[in-house]
């Protein structure tokens, strides 16, 4: 398993938690390995014009591609789920890896933006075994609205999509690396999903 | 839970007074004005008060409350309502409901008489309480009949829904009277409509999460624009927090009454490892010898402390500059906590906004007496809390940790007062901190303080209480935890 090492997220937190949660772990930027991985982890915070750019200066974007054309199971964290998704409306219309349908819009009800804190989740399939009703720890500005691949919602002054899946890609909108057991189980099941 | 706006009116007009002195009637126009600028929209019950008829005691704001009926309004109406005849004028003139006061306390034999002419459903009862004590006449008087044979009565008559205002409630400052709508719960089966003191949209939530509250009268706070309609979307299932808080001082938790009398209190990855495991779902760790030597925060606890959590972490003490900022993320912190070094420049508070997100800064205001300190609390600014709170929102601090520096270590409550104040005029969460001491200052300090986590510190390192017994308390209580 590759956690890709991007400058926009904090990787020591999320590998720790992934090696917490029973994953051998190899942390690199490097495109041939990463198109070579058996699973990938994309994490991210912050802008996701900065992340998307950085990917394809990387050319990590075909990199990540080519694995999921391959077969390789796929987890995008935070605005890591976000870039999985066709485009964002951050800082205006931004592509993204359209490996799942639907874009990111920011939050537009009364409630403070960002979102910091727990939220309960309702969800299901393999990432949400044993924790399908569980809160997790989210800090999002941006989500997906009723995506069509969606796996999970929560309600934040209206519903949002948590997580999605489209065969081998998930994305969680949640920090599972912030979300004690619950967000342990969740990459527990991805690193042992097949 | 319903939102019922209410428009009280003299001589055709909607008005308020203050503490029911007509010579103070601040006068906001024709209703149907007021309610095109509240955006009232159609099908909502409007609560209206007929001012002159609850003096004279005959109805008069006839042909207002006629064309409120006839703009596809729910009105019902009250004022002095004493008789059937009084009570048939309303009804013929389109109200749904008429509202009876007095009666509803005094004249149990008229209460059923109106209810055999009209319908159960067309008469509420209002119940007006100061001190736990129903008053009558226009609050002027306390009525014998004590509260719970009140309300039996009102059950026994087959009526669902009661208005309920605790007159002894003074708007922002103490907020809807809580407690009275809890005792009555365990009273009586009859659903309430929460009146009195109902000002900030937290105020709207926590009333949402009472299982026997139905309804909510907004008058006040809808015309001064404290609260709308439109914007008072109810979060109540979203969790609210509880955080522990780990005083560190060269490398060990310390703990202390109102900053002084320093104890220690164990290993900070010992506590923040138990705490977790508790339930958590925080943990704000103050490095307090920072401030005092000028020295940058000890890193090594901090990392330490990340490494060992898989929940939030919030980093606080003696951050002056935006390198101190990023040193504490990159040991592992989540949040940092800005205070002193802010309030003498707050433009640190746009800078780390700007570099680091609005996410990771944490404005922490020590108050005493209402007003800012820094140095730990020794150092009394003139700054308002409150005011300086606001600011910092506007210079994108993401959540403001609000310690009561009077009641820190004290075990006598949070200051709720000091919290309001703060809270009703913010967006962004707040953090309460200082003087929990029972399971009832947590939940009053969300329920009525409007805070979004609550903090404590001596309360767990002494295992006076768990944060598993705080979490399910505030669970029991109806406020949502994770």
């Amino acid at each position: 398993m590759i956690l890709i090492d991007s400058p926009f997220a904090n990787i020591a937190n999320i590998s720790r938690a992934l090696r917490a949660a029973g994953a051998p772990l190899e942390v690199s930027a490097d495109p041939s390995r990463i198109a070579g991985a058996e699973k990938l982890v994309l994490p991210g915070v912050g802008s996701f014009a900065a992340a998307m750019s950085w990917l394809v200066e990387r050319r990590l974007d075909a990199a990540i591609r080519e694995a999921v054309n391959r077969g390789t199971s796929l987890l995008g964290i935070c605005v890591g789920h976000q870039l999985l998704f066709e485009s964002s409306s951050e800082h205006g219309p931004t592509r993204g890896l359209g490996l799942v349908h639907g874009s990111i819009e920011r939050f537009a009800g009364a409630l403070p933006v960002p979102q910091i804190g727990w939220n309960r989740v309702a969800a299901r399939g393999p990432l949400f075994d044993g924790v399908e009703r569980e809160a997790f720890y989210f800090v999002n500005s941006y989500a997906a609205r009723d995506a069509e691949n969606e796996t999970a919602t929560a309600d934040y002054d209206g519903p949002f999509t948590a997580a999605v899946q489209r065969d081998r890609v998930f994305g969680v909108q949640f920090h599972p690396e912030k979300s004690s057991a619950a967000g342990l189980r969740v990459l527990r099941n991805f690193v042992q999903w097949n | 839970m319903e939102l019922i706006p209410s428009l009280d009116l003299l001589n055709g007009r909607v008005v308020r007074l203050t503490h029911g002195d007509f010579e103070t009637a601040r006068t906001y126009g024709e209703p149907e004005a007021v309610l095109d600028a509240l955006d009232v929209p159609r099908g909502t019950r409007l609560h209206v008060v007929d001012l002159e008829a609850s003096r004279s005691g005959r109805p008069i704001e006839t042909n207002v409350v006629r064309r409120l009926a006839m703009r596809d309004l729910i009105v019902q109406v009250g004022g002095g309502i004493r008789s059937l005849d009084d009570a048939r004028r309303w009804l013929d003139c389109g109200a749904e409901r008429i509202v009876v006061g007095t009666v509803a306390a005094e004249s149990p034999a008229l209460l059923a008489s109106l209810i055999d002419a009209f319908g159960a459903n067309r008469i509420v009862p209002a119940v007006d309480v100061r001190d736990g004590v129903v008053r009558t006449d226009g609050w002027s008087r306390a009525s014998a009949t004590p509260l719970a044979e009140v309300f039996a009565r009102i059950e026994a008559l087959g009526i669902e829904e009661a208005l309920v205002t605790d007159i002894s409630r003074d708007g922002v400052l103490r907020g809807p009277s809580f407690a009275l709508y809890r005792e009555l719960r365990a009273l009586t089966r009859v659903r309430l409509i929460a009146s009195g003191g109902v000002s900030t949209r937290s105020d709207l939530v926590s009333l949402s999460r009472l299982s026997n509250v139905s309804g909510c009268v907004i008058g006040r706070a809808l015309l001064e624009g404290r609260l709308s309609l439109a914007n008072a979307p109810v979060a109540k299932t979203i969790p609210e927090r509880v955080i522990p808080c780990l005083d560190v001082r060269d490398g060990r938790v310390v703990k202390g009454v109102s900053f002084e009398h320093i104890r220690d209190a164990g290993d900070p990855v010992e506590c923040a490892m138990r705490y977790e495991a508790e339930g958590a779902d925080e943990l704000v760790l103050l490095d307090i010898s920072a401030t005092d030597r000028a020295a940058s925060t000890a890193l090594d606890t901090v990392r330490r402390v990340a490494e060992s959590l898989f929940i939030s972490l919030t980093v606080g003490g003696g951050v002056r500059t935006l390198d101190d900022f990023r040193a504490l993320l990159r040991a592992g912190a989540d949040r940092v906590a800005i205070n002193t070094a802010a309030l003498r420049r707050p433009e640190l508070i746009r800078e780390c906004a700007e570099e680091f997100g609005v996410q990771a800064v944490v404005l922490s205001c020590d108050a005493r007496g209402g007003f800012a300190t820094v140095r730990g609390g020794r150092e009394l600014t003139d700054v308002n809390a409150s005011e300086w709170c606001a600011r910092a929102e506007e210079l994108g601090a993401g959540e403001i940790l609000l310690t009561s520096v009077d009641r820190d270590g004290t075990s006598s409550g949070f200051d709720l007062e000091l919290l309001r104040a703060v809270t009703s005029r913010l967006t962004i969460g707040v953090i309460a901190s200082g003087g929990a001491g029972t399971l009832a200052h947590f939940r009053d300090a969300i329920e009525s303080g409007g805070a979004r986590a609550v903090l404590a510190a001596s309360l767990f390192h002494d295992r006076l209480l768990s944060v598993g017994e705080v979490k399910q308390y505030l669970a029991a209580e109806g406020i949502p935890i994770r």
